[in-house]
């Protein structure tokens, strides 16, 4: 009955933090945009197959008598050199970026956020200058060169470019977290709970992780928009996912083959990249300023 | 004192992060798939020329042997030979070198002096039009990718406006300044050879900004946040409360602390120019390193790749350093020798 | 002091920009544009950029004629012995090295050792020359391992150095011995020839610069370039600026279909095209399932759409007859040719064995992505294909990975989408490098063939001295091949050019082209009106 209450209580708790939450993000007209922004590209990925004109375009298919076409009624961003429809392939662009965004970050903030918590936590131990020194090598480099070089020595292809990124970009969730975790330590309620004898696991993840978590999300959401970034300049220099798949990066390459007289073909990929980084962008800064936190 | 004990302490940690980048490097590098002899011969060059090859190259050794044959000519200044252009790849490096550090020099000053500029206008202006304006311009900078500002450069002052030349770092005809320190535009001013220093400048104005954008557009945004924020603080208000003039309080007072946010991510921003010089110097056929480490990666140039990347490590480290260094001068706080919270 | 300094400052600029104008030029400048790597020495390059540079940098025994026949150049007379083991050449006396000594038989004996010790370059052409001695000062005589018909056709490919000039600056130790590193780090960025160019600038990667050889020992003509720059640069846009402000004359061969559209707009630019010798295959596996049925691989030939390829992508080109392109000598231009017919295909098809099991072997296809339109050939295959129900998976691989997968059986693709050029002008030298045992693994065979009835034919043909029965045994071949349906054959390369019609005469797009690689570029036979440029500059 009593514990009943006490729940209630703590959810209603929650949705009012929810709900102040959402009031300070709306005050802000361009965490709205970004959020707007998102929430199209968002949905446009989701249901490509069903949003397109053309839906073949985007995969095996060739049609050499409506090629290169500038923008009409039929073709509202034109077609390509092979006559593929230029909006539906950047539709479903959206959604290999997203997937490649979010493939990237469900393998690197795991990885780096558990790394960043053991290392903050042993600080000052063998453990800690292990990971932490293993960390520094990594961003000794800048990552664009780092994903660079992993991407060319490896056969080009989608898995491999996200792979590239993962391994340029994971120190830097290991960074942040053990920077919190580090100074978490020391605090009256890990050494509480260090005390009544609760597991490591427990301290880890229980007490030190709900910490992180505001920075984190930040910087997830900013760092969607640099990874998307990443990933296409990888699959500009050819690295990236390879044809017939619809790629924002690469088709601006090839594209740009075709400047300036079919300015089409480039120039509504480009476009969309810049819309997708804008929305996470803002988006993040969005987040930041709500919860607070020091994120990227 | 202090200072040069951090700096010893610095320089000391950098060499093992140089060793550590070595290591992962050449792993990357020599655990590739592919037959880098072969690819250096040509598709009909008979398999004993490719074995020859790769008997000198220590191909068929285990992966450690390699490296230690690797860092001992490596010490000796050796880098061994690109397969690519055929040559030692130290030689190479020199070479190349010049022209992309005259390329990031550029790109590094337009970055610091715009954007500091831009973050002040905008921080002296907060929330009128031009702070509103300033905001805008370097959103849309630090979203638009560094190689699609190039291609739109490319397209507009090159091709239809043919204002700027889009290739390399001098028109030909004109003929070079003699090489001092392989920048073109310093090589001559020394010497006095104005006009190679105008048409030097032409060439590298578009790849310089298609750099320099993304990053100016960054520490416009975060000179003017911090300038706001400073602003707000109890000492400003005291100050004005005395009388003194806003300008007086702006310059003498409230930059120097405002820069130091500036200044700390100034290396990161730096590193991305490092890595968009792949893309820009390969658009714009800009002769330098980025452009011969894209293309060693790309013909999998295993030498010359490893040495380039680490070139690159190195100067992300000594800008670090300097950073630190200068933020270190600017803040007498930031305790030396803690680390930067990134 | 500060009223002096703005004045200094001005003048300054003034001059500069003054001075911008007077930079000296060349009289009659020729540009043209490659991809890197170059390599200008004889024993190193053998892509289609180095090629162009040692046609233009070095002499060779022999000269191609249009049609790709050997006509006299160092080499006066020649005589081949009864056996056909040994070629003895009689040079022409007098002729000069750029640094002014004399070509001799001992420079020529030096110019084959090197290239066959080095083992790169054009040295696979050469396998069969067991040694190279000069008798005399002005003769000199190849002793080949077994006969070879087509040998005088190789030498189009031996560039002979300057021995003293290369002996003066190998440096020691090296790789070769007793020749240290056989001078390849001075001929990286020197020449040591006695062509009609000489190297002036060679910054890598950048250009290749050569100067006019004012003492060459043939005539050239009046209006040929005085300068010849090599530039390394493909990228449509930063070509379409240089030709439209006539900063180069002939453009590369790699541009797209639309690239070239776009440059024939601009006033007085020109598309030249010529066929090159250059055959567009898709190479089918015929040990690997399901290529390995030979209806299988018929029903393909019939459904490809040959038309659309060279109506639309390649146009301009043709379609191939056969193994070998028709404009090689030795070609036959009587044999069979697919068409699209699906009836056709679909009978073929139905006699394979895996006829109503398609699903469960997609047929896959590496295809390169130099030049760009290949991806639409791939693109183009795999949606014909789809019209007889075969599943086609296409792989976009880079150049070495090709290389690597095709050196064994197991990882070769089922079809391979490559162009093959002859070695040396004649039809035997491609069918026995596209289909012979021995050139399995490389690659220019995917097929894996292993015919030995096909080797038999091949080595007999190649023996023959005689021209005529030589090439009459080389048609036989050509049947053979077409009857086995190893490969589909897609097209014979039309090698397109923008060049600068209004100011520029080239024979190759005046349809004097030599059916060589790099032949087509020879700099004294070039000509530039640079008065007709300056007006169009205007």
């Amino acid at each position: 009955m009593q514990r009943e209450s006490i729940r209630k209580q703590t959810l209603s708790k929650k949705w009012e933090d929810v709900r102040r939450g959402w009031y300070k993000f709306s005050r802000n007209p361009l965490s709205i945009i970004g959020l707007v922004v998102v929430c199209i590209i968002l949905f446009v990925a989701l249901f490509s197959p069903y949003v397109s004109p053309y839906p073949e375009s985007a995969g095996k298919f060739i049609n050499f008598y409506e090629a290169s076409q500038p923008p009409s009624l039929t073709h509202l961003c034109g077609t390509d050199v092979f006559g593929r429809d230029i909006l539906t392939r950047v539709f479903f662009g959206c959604r290999f970026s997203l997937m490649m965004g979010a493939t990237v970050l469900a393998l690197i903030v795991p990885a780096g956020v558990i790394m960043g918590l053991i290392a903050g936590y042993y600080r000052g131990r063998w453990l800690d200058t292990v990971i932490m020194r293993i960390t520094d090598v990594f961003i000794a480099l800048p990552p664009l060169i780092l994903a660079l070089a992993v991407c060319s020595v490896l056969t080009p292809g989608i898995f491999h470019a996200m792979l590239a990124i993962s391994i340029a970009w994971w120190p830097w969730y290991t960074r942040m977290v053990y920077g919190i975790a580090s100074s978490l330590k020391s605090e009256f309620f890990v050494q509480a709970a260090e005390v009544t004898g609760a597991s490591r696991t427990h301290i880890l993840f229980r007490e030190i992780l709900p910490n992180c978590i505001a920075p984190i999300l930040t910087k997830m959401s900013l760092d969607m928009a640099w990874i998307i970034l990443i990933g296409s300049s990888l699959s500009f220099v050819g690295l990236g996912a390879q044809p017939p798949t619809p790629d924002l990066g690469s088709m601006v390459a090839d594209g740009s083959k075709y400047l300036p007289e079919q300015w089409w073909i480039s120039i509504f990929p480009a476009f969309a990249i810049v819309l997708i980084v804008l929305g996470f962008n803002l988006l993040g800064d969005g987040i930041r300023d709500t919860l607070g936190a020091e994120g990227g | 004192m202090r200072g040069i004990k951090f700096l010893a302490k610095r320089l000391v940690y950098s060499v093992f992060v140089l060793v550590g980048l070595s290591i992962l490097i050449f792993t990357i590098a020599r655990v590739m798939p592919g037959h880098p002899a072969r690819m250096a011969l040509g598709a009909r060059a008979p398999e004993w020329a490719v074995e020859r090859l790769r008997e000198e190259m220590h191909l068929n050794e285990p992966l450690y042997v390699q490296y230690y044959y690797w860092v001992n000519d490596a010490l000796h200044g050796d880098l061994g030979m690109s397969l690519v252009t055929r040559r030692s790849v130290a030689n190479d490096i020199k070479e190349f070198f010049p022209a992309s550090l005259e390329l990031a020099l550029y790109a590094g000053i337009f970055m610091g002096i715009i954007g500091i500029i831009l973050g002040t206008i905008s921080g002296w202006y907060s929330n009128t039009w031009v702070d509103n304006l300033v905001r805008m311009i370097s959103y849309i900078g630090i979203i638009t990718p560094s190689f699609v500002w190039a291609i739109f450069f490319v397209l507009i002052f090159g091709y239809l406006l043919a204002l700027f030349p889009t290739m390399g770092r001098l028109t030909p005809g004109v003929g070079p300044p003699p090489s001092i320190t392989g920048m073109v535009t310093l090589d001559a001013l020394i010497t006095g050879h104005f006009a190679a220093f105008f048409d030097a400048l032409k060439h590298l104005l578009l790849p310089a900004i298609s750099l320099a954008l993304g990053p100016l557009s960054q520490e416009a945004r975060i000179t003017r946040s911090s300038l706001v924020d400073n602003a707000k603080k109890d000492y400003v208000a005291s100050e004005r409360s005395c009388g003194i003039p806003e300008r007086t309080i702006m310059f003498k007072y409230l930059l120097k602390p405002s820069f130091i946010p500036t200044i700390s991510i100034y290396g990161l921003d730096f590193a991305a120019i490092l890595g968009n010089a792949f893309l820009i110097e390969l658009i714009f056929n800009w002769p330098g390193l980025s452009r011969y480490g894209m293309n060693a990666m790309l013909q999998k140039d295993l030498n010359a790749m490893i040495a380039v990347i680490l070139v690159f490590g190195l100067i992300f480290i000594i800008v670090n350093i300097i950073v630190d260094l200068i933020v270190g001068y600017l803040d007498p706080r930031i305790r030396l020798g803690v680390e930067r919270a990134q | 002091m500060s009223k002096i300094m703005k004045i200094l400052l001005i003048s300054l600029c003034i001059g500069g920009i003054l001075s911008l104008g007077v930079a000296g030029a060349a009289e009659r400048p020729f540009r043209t544009n490659w991809s890197w790597p170059t390599y200008i020495d004889p024993a190193v390059g053998s892509d289609f950029s180095s090629s162009v540079a040692f046609v233009n940098l070095y002499d060779t025994l022999l000269y191609p004629d249009v049609k790709g026949n050997p006509q006299p150049h160092v080499a006066k007379s020649w005589k081949a012995s009864a056996d056909g083991l040994t070629w003895t050449f009689h040079l022409r006396p007098g002729i000069k090295f750029h640094d002014g000594t004399e070509l001799t038989a001992e420079d020529v004996k030096f110019s084959m050792d090197r290239l066959t010790t080095i083992g790169e370059g054009y040295a696979y052409l050469f396998g069969k020359v067991a040694n190279t001695e000069a008798p005399d000062k002005y003769t000199v005589a190849f002793h080949l391992k077994e006969s070879f018909g087509p040998f005088l056709a190789t030498l189009f490919r031996l560039y002979i150095v300057n021995k003293d000039l290369v002996m003066a600056n190998i440096k020691r130790p090296g790789p070769y011995g007793d020749m240290g590193d056989y001078g390849k780090q001075y001929l990286l960025t020197h020449d040591a020839g006695s062509g009609p160019y000489v190297v002036k600038e060679f910054p890598l990667e950048e250009y290749l610069l050569m100067v006019q050889n004012p003492n060459y020992w043939q005539p050239i003509n009046l209006n040929a370039p005085d300068e010849y720059k090599m530039i390394g640069t493909c990228e449509p846009v930063t070509v379409r600026t240089m030709m439209s402000r006539r900063e180069l004359e002939i453009a590369d061969q790699w541009q797209p279909v639309e690239s070239l559209k776009a440059l024939e707009k601009i006033e007085g630019v020109e598309i030249g095209g010529f066929f090159s010798g250059s055959e567009h295959y898709y190479m089918m596996h015929t040990k690997k399932p399901p290529t390995d049925d030979i209806h299988f691989r018929k029903a393909m030939a019939w459904a490809m759409d040959y038309k659309t390829v060279v109506d639309k992508i390649y146009v301009g080109s043709v379609q191939a007859r056969g193994p070998v392109n028709q404009t090689i000598p030795g070609a036959d231009p009587t044999v069979f040719q697919y068409h699209r017919n699906l009836d056709k295909a679909m009978a073929e098809l139905k006699q394979s064995k895996y006829y109503g099991q398609l699903d469960k072997y997609p047929v896959v296809v590496d295809w390169v992505s130099i030049p760009a339109d290949n991806e639409k050939v791939a693109l183009l295959f795999m949606s014909t294909m789809a019209d007889i129900g075969i599943e086609v998976e296409i792989v976009k691989t880079p150049w070495g990975s090709i290389i690597e997968e095709m050196a064994t059986e197991e990882t070769s693709p089922n079809i391979a989408g490559v162009f093959v050029a002859p070695h040396y002008p004649e039809a035997g030298s491609l069918l026995a490098s596209r289909y012979g045992s021995k050139s399995v693994a490389t690659w220019e065979q995917n097929e894996w063939l292993l015919d030995p009835k096909f080797d038999a034919m091949i080595e007999d043909a190649l023996k023959t001295v005689d021209r005529e029965e030589r090439f009459a045994k080389y048609g036989k071949i050509q049947r053979y091949i077409i009857d086995l349906c190893p490969s589909l054959f897609l097209f014979d390369q039309l090698e397109k050019h923008a060049y600068q019609a209004a100011y520029t005469d080239w024979p190759a797009a005046r349809g004097e082209a030599i059916p060589i690689m790099g032949y087509n570029f020879a700099g004294r036979f070039i000509k530039v009106y640079s008065d007709k440029r300056t007006e169009l500059l205007k």
